[in-house]
């Protein structure tokens, strides 16, 4: 069975590849190793894709739709379908709208405050979203959490006396408002690309022919950017869809269960693990994004849309006046939920050692910072193994993603077209699936991968190339062709040309890649969810962990922990290579 | 027999346009390129110019022909033979002059050299003369975003002539440079090209610029070289309309054979009269010709001129040129000739005045029939 999978894999590929380089005898040493890698990659994603998909009618060597009864006759389905879809449709219109706002202000009004406007809305991605859950439960809990407290004691002062409250993260806004937090800089990425590349003279032409502000946003600025925002919508609905750090743990705490976390638990916290349900649920996960996948291609194409054509110059930014610090309040306040708030609750619990609201601010020590990542094995453990997944695994996935990306910008053939849809696949069906046909795939014999690290690193490359793949391609198409062919002209291979003259112009957009990759690895809590076990621990796994043993400041610890990790790496990273990137860009 | 450095034979290029349809870029294209020459390969874009000079270095794959340098087959269609670009041992420059932005200009010059392992103070030596040479000497250090054009041009240069390859192939070079820099970089092209005599191949849709570079100008239409020859005889002796009017500015009168005669000549009618020119290659009685000359070879008077072509027209506009005087004059509704002369008298609206060419500068074209007879400016 497994090797015929193989097979059928390998093979497909080969046609294309002779197609595309009929009249040359010979491939060259580069030619094959991107072949190479790009087949490698192609595998990885499809071979786990594909058993999920044959899992559904194929159970021990017969055809069998008992998945499909599986998931019927799952107890709770109609309230686990109604509120996975209010979370994601509620959660996700909420992060596009804001997204939408911060992107226009910064890029449109006088509110940006230089290139740190364009920072800021980004900050959050260094902070693992398992983390800044943890951090949301500590600071968001009716009766323990900082926030709630510190309102209260304020409160108090006007003579309001309450108990607990006003506040309750616990509950359907609490989770949707964290939720939507975490999903707001894929929107806001997207939009301010589509911003930056509108001409914004289609725009002043506009108020030139006596439309107003409102009007100008309304009929020119939102119906252009409109593919930008509907391929937001796709992004938000795919990670939406598949995110388990907030739902697991705020939604538990609100007994509010996603498919997402019920795929977990199924696999992960059941013995025996529930393979069938979990993944006739993954399926239906499959399909609605199938669905929105579709009709956003739809949309897309029927419209018109203007783009820029060359330099074109900056247009003049609009003027808030007594506005503009209403509207930095609203790019600063998304940096301080995000970001500050929850880091807050993480360092003042691990500093005092026990959740609580009256900090002995005397009392604060690194004591239990000590205790918990370095004399606690397993939870050392689990934080090393993180950060190594996220070095070396960002490493590959970005050489496997510039490689991929350069043999698709030189080659004209079906096969790095193919090769290239592949890799983008995991995009489309979302990271969960992917994990759970890791399981069917390379967990059993004979691969014989389960608990392995390799497995993990395996499952972060594949579900995450998209992103790596996106980057990638980013900075290869900023390195012009004729770059590359006088190159060629001047005499160096095609190896010599993609170290000497690819990778150093590609490097910015490298190592912007890289950091996401990173973060993502690092801070994973999908695949890790669901492949992860005692032997291979990562730090996202632990933290849900002790969330269920219910010990905050261990939780707190490791969080900041993790946090302050990923933040000092990508700080160091960028700080070694800015000067580099500087020549480069100029 | 001269020394042939590029020989191209019967070379096919199609590309597949976006909706389906297929474009022959270059359609059975034989050229060859003599030592130490230069070739201009000329024509509007999208018709094939680049596509042939890039098939040439090896960065487009032909369907079908030969290319061979110094004699060695470099690509055959039958023989399913690619050289890839970097073993080809050939030159180039880049419309965009490519520059690496990451390596500064003794950098990016070094780098043929050090892709061929050379030894490095042989690199060193080489690339500081080879800036010496094109002027941008104490350049050597810096990047090429801190350089202007014109210098980024002359690094460009440094890069195509470091190597020593004897073949330079140049894709619209100095499309990128004002006119001011544009002209001296040409004549230092020039000068250059002639001392230290390498082959070029020079792709324009510049008719001075090819005029001043070429020992042999190539004027592409939709991937076939039209004509091949030097300057003087495609301004002089065009052999289509086409090239007629792509090399410098003509005045056409269109007309039909009505007989040929003994003497090389032949009767045309045309709306300004019957008219005695001399024959045009593969006409017969009956064909559609059009009668051609360029607007510095006719006059203007005052009066008929015996013995040459004489016709009455009306002056439209006048308009002083500095080098010249172009007159626009209307001869029939339907037909306006431009005369050019350099002394700089102007007529004014009205003024009737004697148009005069003549015959041994007119030249006479086939129209073709599905070219559309636009015969009038």
């Amino acid at each position: 069975m497994t090797e015929l999978d193989l097979d059928e894999v390998g093979e497909s590929m080969a046609p294309g590849r002779l197609g595309s380089s009929s009249p040359v005898s010979k491939i060259s040493p580069f030619h094959a190793f991107s072949l190479l890698v790009g087949v490698g990659t192609a595998f990885l994603i499809l071979y786990p894709f594909s058993r999920v998909l044959i899992r559904l009618f194929w159970v021990d060597g017969s055809f069998n739709i008992e998945p499909f009864r599986n998931v019927i006759e799952l107890p709770n389905l109609g309230q686990l379908m109604f509120n996975t879809f209010a979370l994601v449709i509620a959660g996700g219109s909420l992060a596009l709208v804001a997204g939408f706002v911060l992107a226009w202000l910064n890029e449109r009004t006088d509110a940006r405050v230089g290139a740190l406007t364009d920072i800021l809305p980004l900050l959050p991605f260094i902070m693992p979203v398992i983390a800044a859950a943890a951090g949301w439960v500590i600071i968001g809990a009716p009766r323990a959490g900082y926030f709630n407290y510190y309102i209260r004691e304020v409160l108090q002062l006007v003579g309001i006396h309450m108990k607990e409250g006003p506040f309750d993260i616990f509950t359907w806004y609490g989770l949707i408002f964290v939720y939507a937090l975490y999903l707001i800089p894929y929107p806001y990425l997207l939009v301010s690309a589509g911003l930056r590349n509108l001409d914004p003279s289609l725009e002043e032409q506009a108020r030139v022919c006596g439309a107003g502000l409102w009007r100008t946003l309304w009929r020119v600025t939102l119906p252009n950017v409109w593919p930008s925002i509907a391929g937001s919508a796709l992004i938000v609905a795919t990670i939406g869809f598949a995110m388990i750090s907030v739902p697991i743990l705020i939604g538990t705490g609100a007994e509010i269960e996603v498919i997402s976390t019920r795929i977990v638990r199924l696999l992960n916290f059941t013995y025996p693990p529930r393979t069938a349900e979990a993944v006739g649920l993954s399926v239906v996960v499959l399909v609605v994004l199938v669905g929105i996948w579709r009709l956003q291609a739809r949309l897309i194409r029927g419209g018109r849309f203007a783009t820029i054509g060359g330099r074109a110059a900056r247009g003049r930014r609009i003027e808030l006046g007594k506005w503009r610090w209403i509207a930095r309040s609203l790019t600063f306040g998304y940096v301080f939920f995000a970001l500050i708030a929850p880091l807050y609750g993480l360092l003042i619990t691990t500093l005092n050692g026990f959740w609580s609201p009256k900090t002995r601010w005397s009392q604060l020590t690194l004591d239990h910072f000590r205790t918990v990542l370095w004399f606690d094995q397993k939870t050392r453990d689990s934080l090393f193994n993180s950060v190594y997944l996220g070095l070396v695994g960002a490493t590959i996935g970005m050489i496997i993603a510039a490689t991929i990306s350069t043999y698709v910008q030189r080659s004209t053939g079906k096969t790095s077209t193919i090769i290239d849809g592949i890799a983008k696949l995991p995009a489309a069906v979302s990271g969960l699936i992917l994990a759970v046909g890791f399981i069917l795939a390379f967990a059993g014999p004979p691969f014989g991968l389960q608990g392995t690290m390799l497995i993990l690193l395996l499952a972060f490359i594949a579900t995450h190339m998209p992103s790596g793949s996106i980057a990638a391609d980013g900075a290869a198409s900023q390195v012009g062709h004729s770059l590359l062919e006088a190159a060629y002209v001047s005499g160096a291979s095609e190896s010599r040309t993609f170290r000497k003259i690819s990778i150093p112009l590609m490097l910015p957009g490298l190592v912007a890649g890289w950091s996401l990759l990173f973060v993502r690895y690092a801070g994973d809590f999908q695949a890790s969810a669901i492949l992860s076990s005692t032997s291979n621990q990562t730090a996202g796994k632990k933290i849900v962990e002790i969330y269920e043993m219910g010990s905050y400041a261990y939780l707190a610890a490791l969080a900041m922990g993790l946090t302050a990790i990923t933040g000092l790496i990508i700080g160091v990273v960028f700080a070694l290579t800015r000067k580099r990137a500087a020549i480069s860009v100029a | 027999m001269e020394d042939v450095v590029v020989e191209v034979r019967n070379l096919q290029k199609t590309f597949k346009r976006a909706d389906g349809t297929l474009v022959k870029a270059v359609d059975d294209v034989s050229i060859s390129v003599r030592s130490g020459e230069c070739i201009v390969l000329l024509g509007p874009s999208g018709c094939g110019k680049t596509t042939l000079l890039r098939s040439i270095a090896g960065l487009e794959k032909p369907e079908d022909g030969e290319i061979l340098l110094h004699g060695e087959r470099m690509f055959s269609g039958k023989k399913k033979l690619e050289v890839a670009p970097q073993d080809r041992a050939l030159s180039m420059i880049f419309q965009s002059y490519a520059l690496w932005p990451h390596m500064t200009a003794f950098e990016n010059v070094a780098f043929p050299l050090r892709s061929r392992k050379l030894p490095r103070a042989e690199v060193g030596e080489r690339v500081k003369k080879t800036l010496e040479m094109v002027g941008v000497g104490e350049l050597a250090g810096q990047h090429p975003s801190d350089m202007s054009g014109g210098q980024q041009q002359r690094v460009a240069l440094a890069r195509a002539l470091v190597a020593g390859d004897d073949l330079v192939l140049l894709d619209e070079p100095l499309s990128n440079v004002d006119a001011k820099v544009r002209d001296q970089l040409r004549r230092e092209l020039v000068e250059m090209q002639r001392e230290i005599n390498f082959s070029a191949i020079y792709v324009t849709h510049d008719q001075i610029e090819a005029m001043e570079l070429a020992d042999r100008i190539a004027v592409m239409e939709l991937g076939k070289i039209v004509q091949l020859g030097p300057p003087k005889e495609i301004y002089e002796r065009p052999s289509t309309r086409y090239v007629a009017n792509f090399i410098g500015t003509v005045n056409e009168l269109s007309g039909t054979v009505k007989g040929i005669s003994a003497g090389g000549l032949m009767t045309v009618a045309t709306e300004l009269g019957d008219l005695e020119v001399p024959t045009a290659e593969g006409t017969t009685t009956g064909s559609e010709v059009a009668i051609t000359f360029r607007p510095e070879r006719c006059s203007i008077s005052s009066h008929q001129v015996e013995g040459s072509l004489s016709w009455k027209g009306t002056v439209n506009t006048s308009s002083f040129f500095g080098s010249h005087t172009e007159h626009h004059i209307k001869m029939t509704e339907s037909i306006s000739f431009l005369v050019w002369q350099a002394e700089s008298t102007q007529l004014s609206h009205n003024d009737e005045v004697w148009v005069t060419i003549d015959l041994a500068n007119l030249r006479t074209l086939p129209i073709e029939s599905d070219e559309v007879s636009d015969a009038s400016h």
